[in-house]
Parts: C-alpha cells; structure tokens; sequence
C-alpha cells in the first residue's frame, strides 16, 4: 500500500509539474465559451419569444392595409410600436428613413384566407430578429383566422417556461464538463504508460520491488483523481454561474466511475499497443464508439447525469451503481492480464 | 528538381513508415472498431436521435393518445392519483382533457413549456389532418426585402413599397387587397389562393418529421410564402454537420503526422536527416505531404458521398486541412513530452473546432460567420452562392498561416531546439529568435509584424466568442483589452526577443524598430480592414478591431503603444515585459475607445 502511495504521489507530482490541468481546464473552458455562444445565438432560434423578452429590441412596425385587424391588438400585446398608414408612400417613407423597421400589408380575408404582405430590410440579421420578433403575434393571429373558420387548437393555453436553454444547459453542457474529464483521464494513461514502455523506463520499474500491477493501479488512480478534481472544480463554476446541480455527490461518483472505466480500458490500449500514436487513435476511436454505444442504453451516460442534475424523482443510487458493473468486470479482467499484456 | 527529387523520397519514407505501424494484428482490431463505429452512426442516424431521454415524466390518464416525444417519461395514471404524483413531485406534469395541470416550481414549468411545444405540432398534424388546408391555414405571409434607409439609392431602378404590395401609391388603406391596375406585378386575389402550391409544400416537410431539414441561408428569403405556426428557425445544423465532417478525417490525419515528428524527434532521426543533402523545409513537405494526399482523398470521398460539387470542396476544404496541419506542425515542433503533445493536441482540436464550426451556426444570420470556411461549405450544400470575397475573407488566413508555419518550421528546425527541454514560453521566445534574420533586423521585424496578422485576427475572433459570455457592458471592454493585449504582444515581441539576446543597443535602435513594427502592423490591418469590411459591415467588435476609417492616425498609435512597450522592456529588462505590454495596451484602449466613440 505504501508503495502504492509513492508511485500515486510520483505520478501526481509529474503530471502538477508539466501543468497538464491547467491545460485541462483551458480546454474545457474554452468548449464552455464555445457552447454558451452558441446557446446565445441557436437557442434564441429555438425560443423566438425569448428574443423580444431576453433583449432590448424595439421593433416598430407600420401597419398598411386593413388597420382593424386584430393583429394590431397582438402586437400591442407583444409591447411593439405599432403605427398606421392611410397611404403606401407614407409608409415607404417611413421604412426608407428609419422611422419604421418593418411595413406589414393586410388585406382583407379572401374566402377565410388572409394573403398578407410583410416588407422587411435587406440585412439578413435585421429581419430575422424583425421575423422572429413577429412570429409570436403572427401565430396568435393566425389562431384568431382558424377560429373563425370553425377550426380549434387544443392546448395552446398550456403555460410554462422556455425550456430550450435549460434542456441544451443539462442535456449537453453538463455531461460534457462531467465526462470530458474522463476522456483527458484515459488519454492520461495512454501516454503515462506509453511513454514508459517506450523510453524503457518501464523495464527499469519492474526491476525495483514494485510490482507491476501497483505501477499500473498507480497511473490509472492519478488519472481518476485528477479526473475527479475537475469534475468538483467545474461543479463549483457552474453554481457560481448560477446553474445548480441536484444530486451533486451522485453526479460526481459517476463521473469517477466513468473515468475508472475508460483508465482502465485506456491502459490495455496502452499496453496492447505499447507504442503511442496506435495507442492513442485506437483509444480516441475506441472512445467514438463506446460514446455512441452508450447511447443505446438505458438510461445512457449522458442522460443519466442529466436526469440526476435536474433532480429526477427516479433516478438515484441504483442507476449510478448499475454503471459499477462494467467497471468492477472490466477491472476485474484487467488486473490479472496486464502482466501478459506487457510482456508479449 | 532536385529539391522534388528529396521532397518525394521523405513522402515514400513517411508512407512506408506509415504502413508498418499497421499492419497485422493491430490492423484488424482497428478495422473493427472503425466498423462498430460506423454501424451505430448508421443506426443512430436512421434512429431518431434524441439527447435529452426522459428528462420529464408527463402523467396522462388511461384513455389519453401516447406522448411518443423521446424527452417524456410517460407514466399512465388516473387524475387522483395524477395530482398526488404532481404534488408529491414524483411527476412534472400531468394532462387531463385537453388541460395541463402543474406546480409553480420551474421543474414543472420547464416540462409545461416542453409539453406545450410536443403538443402544439400535435395539434397542427391533427387540424392538417381533419380540415381543408384553407380552414387549418388560413394566414400565409408573402416576404419582401426592401432597402433601408433609401440613402444613396438610384430611385429610378428600385423597387418601390408599392410594387411589392401591388398597389398605387395613392391607394387608400381601406381599399380591398385585390385592387390593382393594369401592369402592376401582383394579380387579383383569386377564391383558391396563390400561396395553395407554397402551403402543401410546407405540409409535406412538417408531415416527413423534419429527420435532416432543409436549411434555408435566410429565416425567409425574398418572395417566399410563410405559415407562421409552420415557420423553422434557420438552423443549419445538418449542413454544419455535414460540413464538419470533411474535419474529422482530417484533424484524425493531423495526428499521426504529430505522432510521426514526435517518434523521429526522440529517436534522433529528424537529426539524422539534417546532415544529409537535405533542406529543413524539403524534410518538413516531405513528410506532410503524404497527409496532404490523404486528407484530399477524403475530402473527394465525402463529397462523393454527400452529392457536394468535388472542386467546390476541394476549393473550401483545401485551406482548412493546411490551417490544421500547420498547426500541429507547430504542436510538433514545439511540444517538450508526451502529455504535452496530447494536450496541445486536445486543445488544438478544441480551438480548431470552435474556430471553424461557432461562425457556420450564423450562416445566414450574420456575415461575420463568413470568417469561417464551414459557412461556405453550408453555402454549398444549401445550393447558395458566395463571391471571391467572402471566399477570401474566410480561406486567406488559413492559407496565410501555413506559410508562416512553414516559414517558422524551416527556421527552428535544428537539434539544439527540438532536445532543449525548457519552459513553454522560453521555447517561444527561441522561435521567434531563430525565424527573425540578424543580418537583417529591419526586415525580419517588419515581416514578423505583418505575418502575425492572421494569428491576432484568429486570437481576436475567439476572444469576442470567450468575452460573449459575460453580460454585454463586459464583453465590449474585455474584447477591447483583449484585442490590445494581443495587438502589442504581437507588434512588440520580435523587438524583445532582440532585446533579450543582446542584439539592440540603443534606445534610438529600440524606437526605429518599434516605428517598423507598427508600419508592417499597420500595413497588414489595413490589408485585413480592406478585405473584412468588404464582407463584414455591421459589428461594433470588428470596428474596434480594425480601428476603421483613419489611416494615419492608426500608425501613430501602433508607433506609440509598441515604443512604449519596447522602452519599457529595454530599460527595465524583459522581466517586466509583460508589465510593458499592460502600458502599452493601456494607451491602445484608450485610442479604441475613442475610434468607437465611447469617449471624447
């Protein structure tokens, strides 16, 4: 056991020294950076009624054509300036100087249709803010046409919260900072056991008391601590950032769980291989598709940390335990083939 | 011919080298996973891939329709039981007759929101199904781009407000729509509408459950028909995958060639090479080259794959596998172990990533996503169209940057630099020391300013994608900082490596090269200004930037800031350069906030 320390202490100090996490974590940082960007920009797609509620916009539009039409009532609703124009060119005028971002033409309805006309500005990014601001309004006209066509949409009355932020936040965000450390754990393997296979030093190791599987078990304990430490760092991050994780002791024994299994399925790579470049694309491949396998159970990694970050009422100790299987089997097998795996 | 004569033969050594490493066994436990890899692609793909599995558990009553939305657990319960769940928090929510029934708390209300979208397309297939398209859709808006403000437009040859509506200009508001006089474009409405043909057309997407929906380069383009509740927000994100796939193979590709430098690295083998007849630069093509070829072979092989038009691709696709290669080639030539190799590697691909795929999720949003040549290929596979310009603007700096890494590789490639195990940023300080020529310091200063260029517009893009986090009053500051800090370090970091090695005596020296420096900065802004803001007009980022607009003044402050910088270090010593490099940003911002209007 007191061997067993020394090289853990060994290894840990190695790995602090080349500041390996500190490259870690500018990694993850900078896929955090990337996918919040990308939440700003996607999700307002996805939800366009938090665009005008989210931001400052002010959109005026002028209104030409049938002026007692409820939309203008929807409009208002939607808090937008709505102004009317008795003439086209009075509102040409006032789109072509600014006055107005937007002209919507509304004709009267043909036979319970209404052909509408919307004029926006030639700027891609204006109009589709202009169009997205405007979806909602138009969709509750759109209801109000139907009705008077005899035709009725059940649950639209139905509340809630926007809910594509927090779904992309839990379903993506948060597994990936939980499980991408495991993946730099398992690639931490690979080259600590790589480079010591390849720089001979491993001969010299088994030389010494030590025995081999301590040397092994070493390597892949440093890989899950440091896995481990991220995964409590990046914790803290996301409350300070206001993003609360529920079970957080249950996500964080997963997270180590799943580092556990891929150090060791990264270290018989390693030793399978013994040199570095084939150990590392097998072991990056290897990982595609273990990734994409998971995907198929039930619950998958992904959602299980999803579930247990959002406080589901049925996922718990069970779930989480059920993912220790695999581990104890696979580092079951591990131990007793890794003499003969280095030997061959 | 020689030099291709050398050239081909490191290209058949890296090839063999290449093929040894795997063959036999190896070989086969590959080519298994790879075809594990492959079948769950396929069956995910033809699966509906779902990424938030039962995230919510919904309670209906027994005799309710099923909730076959991946997102919902559904648990099948009758209304008392249904409220007891509700209240013991055992489920989110609960529907009973058309009606949803759920807490206050945001669990609840999160789900309502989700439900309410399930159902709401529930809702649109079931009246598409049950009435006659004109009762279940009766809006249909017709959309119009027009020029904003009129400004310095040619009145005679626009199109007028009035065309679009189909109307004259002294029409009344109260005049019916179908008025219209003879030669005006749109026709009287007739009793079965014109936009019939544009409805079944959006039927039929929203019926086929949108698997890969078409992505359209605009939320609407001009004349197009939209059905407000049928409306799909402009996500290319099949078209960015497809885009990005074309990277996979290659950043894959990127890495054997690391892994090959590295192993010839420490087994001395680079060295060995050296004292043959050989040139540094015809090592470095030679053994790229073979990476080259493979990369192009997939970029054929995708886009024989995906339809896509092969020159098209190889046009777009060319310049990115150069940008990742020259990259790893740096990651190659630098790296001091095994981890760090990885690591630079891992957040290679990280930076690579988020540099080529953030910008394409604008496409046709933004025309800041034309920085990014992923947006070209979207433009590709929607069947749009893009000019030089935008080609330019996104390839350039790929292209740009190989040189340079190729330039930087010829000149570091010596044993001294590849064994010297020694801190990061001393490595960095020696690179830029062996790429500048002695003998010609003028020159080299100027060159290396100019050079930089790519990598500080790259550097400041990112930076404005990392500061978007914070709330909007920050971000501005941040990437103005940002944009400062990088800019001097830039302008300023050849002089003090110069320094630093003795090379410059005297503080006139030090201020003739500070005025070099900034003239090949200057130059090279202004040659990037010329060429983003043909395509980029509308970002306040980009204007402090580029620092639009004045041309002299720009070269003064660069002049300023980088002798303050370069003062500063070659009085107090490189020790407190980066102290100096805070002086000199401290001025550069306060000129940017003066060019965007923020003061004075």
């Amino acid at each position: 056991m007191n061997r067993f320390l020394v090289l853990l202490k060994r290894e840990l100090k190695s790995i602090a020294k080349e500041k390996t996490i500190m490259l870690a974590i500018i990694i993850q940082f900078f896929i955090a950076s990337f996918s919040s960007v990308l939440l700003i920009g996607i999700m307002s797609f996805y939800d366009p009624e938090s665009i005008g509620q989210n931001t400052q916009i002010s959109i005026d539009v002028g209104i030409v054509g049938d002026t007692s039409s409820p939309l203008l009532w929807f409009l208002k609703e939607k808090n937008l300036r709505v102004i009317s124009f008795h003439h086209v060119a009075e509102a040409e005028e006032a789109f072509r100087s600014g006055y107005i971002d937007t002209v919507i033409f509304i004709p009267e309805s043909n036979n319970g249709i209404v052909d509408m006309k919307l004029v926006l500005p030639e700027l891609d990014t204006t109009a589709t803010v202009i169009l997205m601001v405007l979806q909602e309004p138009l969709e509750r006209y759109e209801n109000y046409l139907r009705e008077m066509n005899g035709v009725q949409l059940n649950y639209k009355d139905i509340g809630g919260k926007p809910h594509t932020t927090r779904e992309f936040l839990y379903s993506l965000i948060v597994p990936i900072l939980m499980l991408f450390p495991a993946f730099i754990a398992g690639s931490i393997v690979v080259d600590s056991l790589t480079e010591e296979i390849e720089n001979k030093t491993f001969d010299t190791l088994r030389s010494t008391p030590v025995s081999v599987n301590s040397v092994f078990a070493s390597k892949i304990t440093a890989a899950i601590i440091i896995s481990a430490t991220q995964c409590i760092l990046w914790a803290v991050l996301l409350r300070l950032n206001s993003l609360f994780i529920q079970n957080i002791g249950l996500v964080l024994l997963f997270s180590v769980i799943i580092a556990a299994f891929i150090a060791i399925g990264a270290a018989i790579i390693a030793l399978y291989f013994k040199d570095r470049e084939r150990a590392q694309f097998t072991y990056s491949i290897a990982m595609i598709a273990i990734v994409g396998l998971s995907y198929f159970f039930n619950p998958s990694p992904l959602s299980l940390i999803t579930r247990l970050a959002t406080g589901d009422y049925y996922t718990g100790t069970f779930e989480v335990m059920l993912y220790s299987i695999p581990l104890f089997i696979l580092g079951a097998l591990f131990f007793p083939i890794s003499k003969k795996l280095v030997s061959t | 011919m020689f030099a291709v004569r050398n050239i081909l033969t490191i290209s058949k050594r890296e090839i063999s080298r290449f093929r040894t490493r795997f063959t036999g066994k190896s070989s086969f436990v590959i080519l298994g996973i790879l075809t594990i890899c492959l079948i769950i692609t396929y069956i995910i793909y033809h699966e509906e891939f779902a990424l938030s599995k039962g995230l919510y558990t919904v309670g209906i009553p027994p005799d309710s329709t099923a909730i076959t939305d991946a997102r919902f657990n559904v648990v099948t319960l009758d209304l008392e039981t249904g409220r007891t769940m509700l209240q013991n928090k055992a489920i989110d929510i609960y529907i009973y007759r058309n009606q949803a029934i759920c807490r206050d708390d945001d669990r609840s209300q999160y789900a309502a929101g989700a439900l309410k979208q399930y159902l709401e397309r529930w809702e649109l297939a079931r009246i598409a199904n049950e009435y006659s398209s004109n009762q279940a859709f009766p809006l249909r808006i017709e959309i119009n781009h027009l020029k904003a403000p009129a400004g310095n437009l040619d009145t005679k040859t626009q199109i007028s407000l009035s065309d679009i509506l189909g109307l004259t200009e002294s029409s009344a508001i109260q005049e019916p729509s179908g008025i219209s006089e003879e030669g005006l474009p749109t026709p009287p409405q007739p009793a079965t509408s014109s936009t019939d043909a544009a409805l079944r057309q959006q039927l039929d997407e929203f019926r086929s459950g949108n698997k890969l929906p078409k992505f359209k380069a605009e939320f609407a383009s001009d004349k197009e028909i939209i059905i407000p509740s049928l409306m799909n927000p402009p996500m290319p994100l099949a078209q960015v995958v497809m885009a990005f796939l074309y990277v996979v193979p290659i950043l894959f590709v990127s890495v054997f060639f690391t892994s090959s430098f590295m192993e010839e690295k420490t087994g001395r083998k680079l060295t060995i090479l050296l004292s043959a007849p050989i040139t540094p630069l015809q090592i470095i093509l030679g053994k790229i080259l073979p990476y080259i070829g493979y990369s192009v072979v997939a970029i054929i092989a995708i886009t024989l794959l995906l339809k896509g038009n092969i020159l098209l691709a190889l046009a777009i696709f060319i310049p990115v596998m150069l940008f990742i290669l020259s990259i790893y080639l740096m990651v190659a030539l630098t790296y001091r172990t095994f981890r760090d190799q990885t690591f630079f590697s891992v957040l290679a691909v990280a930076v690579i990533t988020a540099y080529l795929v953030g910008p394409a999720m604008f496409s046709g949003v933004s025309d800041l996503s034309y920085i990014s040549p992923l947006t070209l290929a979207v433009e590709m596979y929607r069947g749009g169209s893009f000019g030089l310009t935008e080609y330019f603007l996104s390839t350039a700096p790929m292209y740009l940057i190989f040189l340079l890494a190729l330039f930087v590789g010829k000149r570091i490639f010596n044993e001294e630099y590849f064994t010297g195990f020694k801190p990061l940023l001393t490595k960095f300080a020696e690179a830029i020391y062996l790429v500048m020529d002695r003998n010609h310091l003028y020159i080299s200063v100027f060159l290396l300013s100019l050079f930089l260029i790519p990598i500080v517009f790259m550097v400041q893009l990112s930076s404005i994608v990392i500061a978007s986090n914070l709330p909007l009053p920050f971000v501005f500051g941040v990437v103005l900082i940002t944009s400062a800090l990088v800019e001097e370090t830039a302008k300023s970091s050849g002089i003090a490596v110069l320094l630093n090695n003795g090379i410059i005596k005297s503080l006139k020296g030090v201020l003739l090269l500070s005025f070099i420096s900034a003239l090949g900065f200057w130059i090279g802004e202004k040659l990037l200004l010329y060429l983003a803001l043909s395509v980029i007009t509308e970002s306040v980022f980009t204007k402090a930037i580029f620092s639009t607009g004045l041309l002299v003044i720009p070269l003064i402050m660069h002049f300023a800031s980088t002798s303050i910088v370069c003062l500063t270090t070659a009085r107090f010593g490189t020790k407190y350069y980066p102290a100096a490099i805070m002086a000199g940003s401290v001025l550069h911002t306060l000129y940017n906030l003066c060019v965007t209007g923020v003061i004075l």
